[in-house]
């Protein structure tokens, strides 16, 4: 971990420069409620960037930042980039295949792509799960009302 | 409808073996999720949301109850056996308790943190019951200055109490009070922060932004840092039920922790963490037996555990009464009711008053299911801990997926997913509290409204946000809230930083 994260504080800042640059569009006022919808939305921007830049000092002077306890999480919390990786990939998977691949496809590749990242090696074992699990999860939620889409969009079913 | 014929009429409903059954499912997954890591009340709850369509109201809350009581009784199960907390109300349990569960008590301690939970959460429970009406009735009298008021005070004390650093806790609530502006400005029809992209135009949805934070923040977590301790059970053979030594060592700890838990879980800036620390320092101080603090002590495990479970039930009061959540499963909560359409607050009292009171006597019937789980089941529970983890964080976002996907099928929603479950990562690497996000992004767009009313009513004029006797002392709280703990800071950096000015910086 970086001694001094400044780039949190820009994110923050960056952010509530958004916000501010969006919500200046809107009228800040009107006669009627006194308040216009762009009021809310340029106070909170506004105060985002202030908290930004209290928080660049705050890293300035040195805070320190403990990360947060969780189960499962070894004691020096020394981060394993591979593995990191591998879980960042399997949440971003969907965005690329949920349309076209459909839901169990889908599910099925996070499966063995989060089984990977912790570290499970039997790779054949992790696929017939996640196919198991994802056509289970969607054959219930379907029965119970949820609209998950087809079983193969590309396929028309 | 005074308080009695309410919770008989309430009795009506929750005894009706098809609310039983839901009661049963509620209990039962609440204490699963409670044992398991990575998942916990909030986030089931809300993976649940898509499937309540379908379920009538009534029912769907019975469930969520059961899993909100539930929930706590497995964080304690775990604590006790296996020195895991699943959830901040039972880390104190965990200091003494796996000590006692050391020495073979385990039994004993189980059996304490169970009874005492019951008894805290059907106190408590009671407190709902004869509380919760008259509040109600109060908050017709409410005006919108003193929602603002209320609000405002929510906000400030969850940013300033969650999490260790107040700047970090106050940019969590304003992320979430910017996500809450997304969407159509419902008073004049204009698009906010949209970006120009119609899904957004709805606003962003609670269930994406919490699954995401939770579920996904949490597996970005566990992932990059995995190491597993191997769950060492600790023996229950030898720890015979409580003696009846323990006995009356424990039921004072009990009612005193009940006293701490509810009125403070019923603050808005209540939890469970205060009430559970305070109840173990007060039962450190009180005992008789001050050396048996920190290698197992009875007292320690009963009064904190008490605590947690009527802090449980302190935070259904503004819940139900004001509309006002004060925890990440309060938030949900809330998401859940307008789901239905229906606003907590004095209203639901009278609109869905088979609803509520269905509810209330449901955390009377939860509970005691919750004891018959527990008690003899304990050690089946633990079990649960032995599910491989790839497959375990694996279902979990798949669960994730269908929760998020099922919403809407929205392609933006997922796009989300990824960057809100990043954000999560990031706030747990860095420490910054989740909780005020979930707060400010269902209460700020609620908070806007008031303000904007007040405004219209005091035509303009920002003397009306204090114009009412309740609202000038919300604000005066508020505005103490922020300046006291910087005025001490201050005054204590100065003290510190006047000697040593050559060695700082």
């Amino acid at each position: 971990m970086t001694e001094r994260p400044y780039w949190l504080a820009a994110g923050t800042v960056g952010w509530g420069a958004i916000v501010f640059w969006k919500a200046a569009e809107l009228p800040q006022f009107d006669q009627y409620a006194h308040v216009g919808p762009g009021f809310m939305p340029s106070a909170v921007g506004f105060g985002l960037v202030l908290l930004g830049l209290m928080l660049a000092l705050q890293i300035y002077r040195g805070v320190p930042f403990e990360e947060q306890g969780a189960e499962d999480v070894n004691e020096d919390h020394k981060v394993n980039y591979m593995a990191l990786g591998l879980a960042t990939l399997a949440c971003a998977l969907p965005m690329l295949t949920m349309k076209p691949l459909g839901f169990v496809v889908t599910c099925t590749g996070c499966f063995v792509l989060i089984a990977a990242a912790f570290k499970s090696r039997r790779w054949h074992l992790d696929i017939v799960l996640g196919l198991g699990f994802s056509l289970l999860c969607w054959w219930l939620f379907r029965k119970l009302g949820v609209q998950l889409g087809g079983l193969l969009p590309m396929m028309g079913v | 409808m005074d308080a009695i014929t309410g919770l008989m009429n309430g009795f009506s409903v929750a005894l009706q073996p098809q609310n039983l059954m839901w009661a049963f499912v509620g209990t039962f997954l609440g204490t699963a999720i409670g044992v398991l890591p990575g998942i916990g009340p909030a986030l089931t709850i809300a993976l649940l949301l898509p499937v309540t369509v379908y379920i009538e109201p009534t029912a769907a809350f019975i469930m969520f109850a059961g899993i909100f009581y539930g929930a706590m009784y497995g964080g304690s199960t775990t604590s006790i056996l296996l020195n895991t907390p699943g959830e901040s109300g039972a880390m104190m349990t965990a200091l003494e308790g796996n000590k006692m569960a050391r020495q073979g008590r385990g039994a004993a301690a189980l059996c304490t943190a169970a009874i005492g939970s019951f008894v805290a959460g059907t106190i408590g429970t009671l407190g709902i019951t004869f509380l919760a009406p008259p509040i109600a009735e109060l908050a017709f009298i409410f005006k919108p200055q003193d929602y603002f008021a209320l609000m405002l005070l929510a906000f400030l004390s969850v940013s300033v109490v969650m999490g260790t650093s107040k700047v970090r806790g106050f940019i969590a609530l304003f992320i979430g009070l910017s996500m809450g502006v997304v969407g159509i400005d419902k008073q004049t029809g204009l698009q906010r922060l949209t970006f120009g992209i119609p899904d957004l135009m709805d606003g962003v949805e609670m269930t994406v932004v919490l699954v995401s934070l939770f579920a996904i923040g949490e597996t970005l977590y566990v992932a990059s840092r995995f190491g597993l301790q191997k769950p060492n059970l600790n023996p229950l053979a030898g720890g015979i039920w409580m003696t009846k030594e323990d006995w009356k060592r424990s039921w004072k700890p009990w009612l005193r922790g009940a006293g701490f838990g509810f009125p403070i879980g019923a603050l808005p800036a209540g939890g469970a963490e205060i009430p559970t620390f305070l109840s173990y320092t007060v039962e450190r101080k009180l005992t008789k037996h001050p050396e048996e603090f920190g290698h197992g002590a009875i007292e320690g495990v009963a009064g904190p555990e008490a605590a947690n479970n009527a802090a449980a039930a302190g935070v259904l009061v503004p819940l139900l009464t004001l509309g006002l959540p004060t925890s990440a499963t309060a938030a949900i909560l809330l998401a859940a009711f307008q789901n239905y359409g229906l606003q907590p607050g004095p209203l639901l009292f009278i609109n869905s008053a088979d609803l509520v009171w269905g509810l209330i006597a449901s955390l009377y019937v939860g509970n005691l299911m919750l004891l018959i789980l527990n008690l003899p089941l304990a050690g089946l529970w633990v079990r649960l801990l032995f599910i491989p983890r790839p497959y375990l964080y694996a279902g979990i976002l798949i669960f994730s997926l269908v929760g998020i996907w099922g919403v809407a099928n929205s392609w933006v929603d997922l796009a989300m997913m990824f960057g809100v479950g990043l954000l999560g990562y990031t706030m747990r690497v860095y420490d910054f509290p989740i909780a005020p996000v979930l707060i400010g992004l269902i209460l700020g767009p609620m908070a806007e409204v008031q303000m904007r009313r007040a405004l219209a009513v005091g035509q303009g004029d920002p003397m009306v946000f204090v114009s009412t006797p309740l609202s000038a002392v919300l604000v005066a709280i508020s505005v103490l809230i922020i300046v006291v703990p910087a005025m001490l800071h201050w005054r204590r950096t100065r003290k510190i930083a006047m000697p040593d000015e050559t060695a700082g910086v």
